[in-house]
């Protein structure tokens, strides 16, 4: 049978090589970083824990002083 | 720059949206640049490269009818389309004559598109020229008169209105009808 | 550590005099309001259940035939009820995650109102038949700008407090809902407004609408409901998630790849086939996103379970988890083209659709309301038995529905793929199965009820509970 778009398969077939170059780039990237390192997993700790005061409302809506 | 995207919400932002718009430009506005039958309106004058026929805008009635079909939600139980399968084929097609694949350039007028995800009552893309408006009338007024066993509901407002049931019915024989795809040319008014 | 000790059980804040940080009006708002619209919708989905087994009920009324009553429910239950819900926990978390109070209460009561607006005007103008024809952006529309003003108005409130944060590094939750908010906005741009461009019609309106909806659920529905869960399984087990890396590869997967697929919708369709088959290769991608994040909170339950005894709010999450891993199978699978040759278009896309929206995204969204209406309230949950029979009839009624659907839904597709079977034989014999499909919809209904009763009798008996405690 004899499609109307079949030459365009061509074209995602291009896409995938890219997206997969694209992958292992930010893949090595990230090791490098040490984005995928030991340091990265505070969030999840601090969750659990509700503030026990917030700060109080800043006028303007300037921002709040920031903890690291 | 990866460190940081957890903690600095504008770099996340623009992260999350630029991926977000690779795949999103590529698959709607790419398409229809790539792929012209998404626009050109079917047209074949030679029987060598398959049913010959020319897609016709529609008429005011027509287009009336086509409101009626969007307004009643007919599409959430009817498909429109003739898919590359064979059960597609036979199933759309009509006294022993397959019918043709649905293309992308049969639709081009269509203001709502109607291919529809679920097939609760049989596919329409053919249904033009199928059966006449007598029938068309007794079956909006009770399809079990008809079709013992349908689950369609019935629609009296429609049957009982003679310029909307007109409207619907001439809508309906547009479906797939620009291909001459019936030897005999049978199709019913 | 008391505090922490008391914080896994539903009973927790009105023993603990916690001092009020939160004001959590909008909470109230959204949710409240969601829970009744999911009782309200849930008689309409019903009804069209009730068509399908006696399709004359109510038939010859134009106001309630089933094709105006279908984008009612679908509409209603996932703006009405989810979007809202979801939207009403997230004024929960984002404060909370980010040590800072929500940027306006005030802004959130508007955008609740506004939202209030949007459901009743949708619920006339689709019964009136006024729709848009465009499925999910069924809404016409005057009521699609509403959508869109009460989105941005959501958008600054959650992004303003983000912005005020006291911690820098933020928690998965809250990129799930940054994520949501980003997303949603263009993907209901282009399902509800770039499918009205002149000159959008036919296929490439149909690959706008498929576009949108489904990233409806993978780029709206999904990420809100996972960063609900990101959220709530820590907090209801009181364990620390197993692991911040493995989200943050669940979520960047998500981000890119979920918005590809659209195009799996037209498999075997009058679509190009380089465009299904980018949608079928990203389909099976979407694997990535879905095990990180179901290893993720499976992990986190390790030598945990026991805690699922007597805690409503896990048990929704835990079985909503299961539900995403199966329907997020079930997905990429009929993405093939030689498995959709059988499914698509049968009962099957209903029961994978419910159960990624019911079974998995609105268990997520009913464990938060479960966990949060008693703490936003000040008090305790007014009966945990019947939270438990609410949980059992939506998992019980849940599984009917949805097996009952695939088993159908297969079997309708292998009749229909033999084309000397009349077209009609494969309609009755599918009866059967959609009269489970309507007792099984009896029971979610019943657990729906029972939801609303808890709750409502929570919101409303926390002012006399706070009255006792201060007389006595």
């Amino acid at each position: 049978m004899t499609d109307y778009t079949w030459q365009s398969v061509y074209f995602s077939y291009l896409l995938f090589a890219v997206l997969a170059g694209g992958a292992v780039f930010f893949f090595i990237r990230s090791v490098k970083d040490g984005y995928l390192g030991p340091n990265s997993e505070g969030p999840k700790y601090r969750m659990l824990e509700d503030d026990p005061e917030l700060d109080p409302p800043q006028p303007n809506g300037a921002t709040a002083p920031r903890r690291p | 720059m990866l460190h940081k995207t957890d903690s600095n919400a504008i770099l996340f932002v623009g992260a999350a949206l630029g991926l977000f718009f690779i795949g999103g430009l590529l698959t709607t506005v790419a398409p229809p640049l790539i792929d012209k039958s998404w626009n050109k309106p079917f047209e074949n004058t030679d029987p060598s490269k398959g049913p010959t026929g020319k897609l016709v805008a529609y008429t005011d009635q027509e287009m009336r009818g086509y409101r009626i079909y969007i307004r009643e939600g007919c599409k959430y139980c009817h498909t429109q389309q003739t898919r590359t399968l064979a059960s597609d084929v036979a199933r759309s097609g009509w006294k022993g004559v397959p019918s043709p694949v649905s293309t992308p350039d049969e639709f081009v007028y269509d203001y709502r598109q109607t291919f529809g995800t679920k097939r609760t009552g049989p596919d329409l893309s053919r249904i033009g020229g199928k059966y006449n408006k007598e029938w068309h009338r007794a079956h909006f007024r009770n399809p079990r008169d008809l079709v013992p066993g349908s689950i369609m509901p019935p629609f009296p407002w429609i049957a009982n209105n003679p310029d909307e049931l007109d409207a619907l019915v001439a809508y309906l024989q547009t479906r797939g009808r620009a291909k001459d795809w019936r030897p005999d040319n049978d199709y019913e008014k | 550590m008391a505090t922490n000790a008391i914080r896994g059980s539903m009973a927790a804040p009105a023993a603990v005099a916690t001092p009020e940080i939160h004001s959590d009006t909008t909470v109230k708002w959204f949710v409240l309001g969601a829970v009744g619209y999911f009782a309200i919708v849930g008689i309409i989905a019903l009804i069209i259940a009730a068509k399908f087994v006696w399709p004359d009920f109510l038939g010859s009324i134009s106001y309630f035939t089933y094709g105006r009553m279908r984008p009612l429910h679908v509409n209603g239950m996932l703006f009405g009820w989810l979007l809202a819900a979801d939207m009403g926990l997230a004024y929960y978390i984002v404060p909370r995650l980010c040590g800072v109070r929500l940027w306006s209460e005030k802004l959130g009561v508007a955008t609740s109102v506004l939202w209030n607006i949007i459901i009743l005007s949708a619920i006339v103008t689709l019964l009136g038949g006024y729709q848009k024809g465009i499925e999910y952006g069924d809404l016409p529309t005057p009521v699609a700008v509403l959508v869109v003003i009460a989105w941005v108005m959501f958008g600054i409130n959650i992004f303003a407090t983000i912005a005020r944060r006291k911690y820098n590094q933020m928690y998965v939750s809250t990129w799930y809902l940054m994520g949501t908010i980003l997303w949603t906005a263009f993907v209901y741009l282009t399902g509800n407004f770039a499918t009205l461009l002149p000159g959008v019609t036919g296929v490439n309106q149909a690959n706008l609408t498929w576009m949108y909806t489904h990233n409806a659920v993978g780029l709206i529905f999904t990420p809100a409901g996972l960063a609900i869960a990101y959220y709530f399984i820590p907090r209801a087990s009181n364990t620390p998630l197993y692991s911040h890396k493995l989200s943050m590869i669940g979520f960047w997967s998500l981000a890119f790849v979920y918005v590809w697929t659209g195009a799996h919708h037209m498999l075997h369709g009058p679509i190009s086939q380089w465009l299904q088959t980018i949608a079928i290769v990203f389909s099976i991608l979407l694997l990535i996103p879905v095990w990180a994040v179901v290893y993720n909170f499976i992990a986190t339950m390790k030598g945990q379970w026991h805690q699922l005894n007597d805690n409503v709010s896990l048990k929704f999450l835990m079985s909503g988890t299961i539900f995403y891993l199966l329907t997020c199978f079930q997905g990429p699978m009929h993405s093939l083209r030689s498995v959709n040759a059988i499914v698509s278009k049968t009962d099957w896309i209903p029961g994978h659709a419910h159960m990624a929206v019911l079974g998995t995204f609105s268990f997520m969204a009913m464990a938060g309301v479960y966990y949060v209406v008693p703490r936003i309230f000040h008090t305790t949950l007014h009966s945990e038995a019947v939270a438990n029979w609410s949980f059992w009839l939506f998992l019980i009624g849940g599984l009917g529905m949805f097996t009952a659907l695939w088993l159908g839904g297969f079997w309708q597709g292998w009749q229909w793929n033999n084309p000397s079977i009349p077209f009609i034989d494969t309609v009755v014999a599918l009866k059967p199965v959609w009269m489970v499909r309507f007792f099984s919809g009896i029971m979610i209904f019943s657990g729906i009820v029972l939801f609303l009763y808890n709750i409502m009798s929570t919101a409303l008996g926390a002012g006399q509970a706070k009255a006792e405690l201060a007389r006595s």
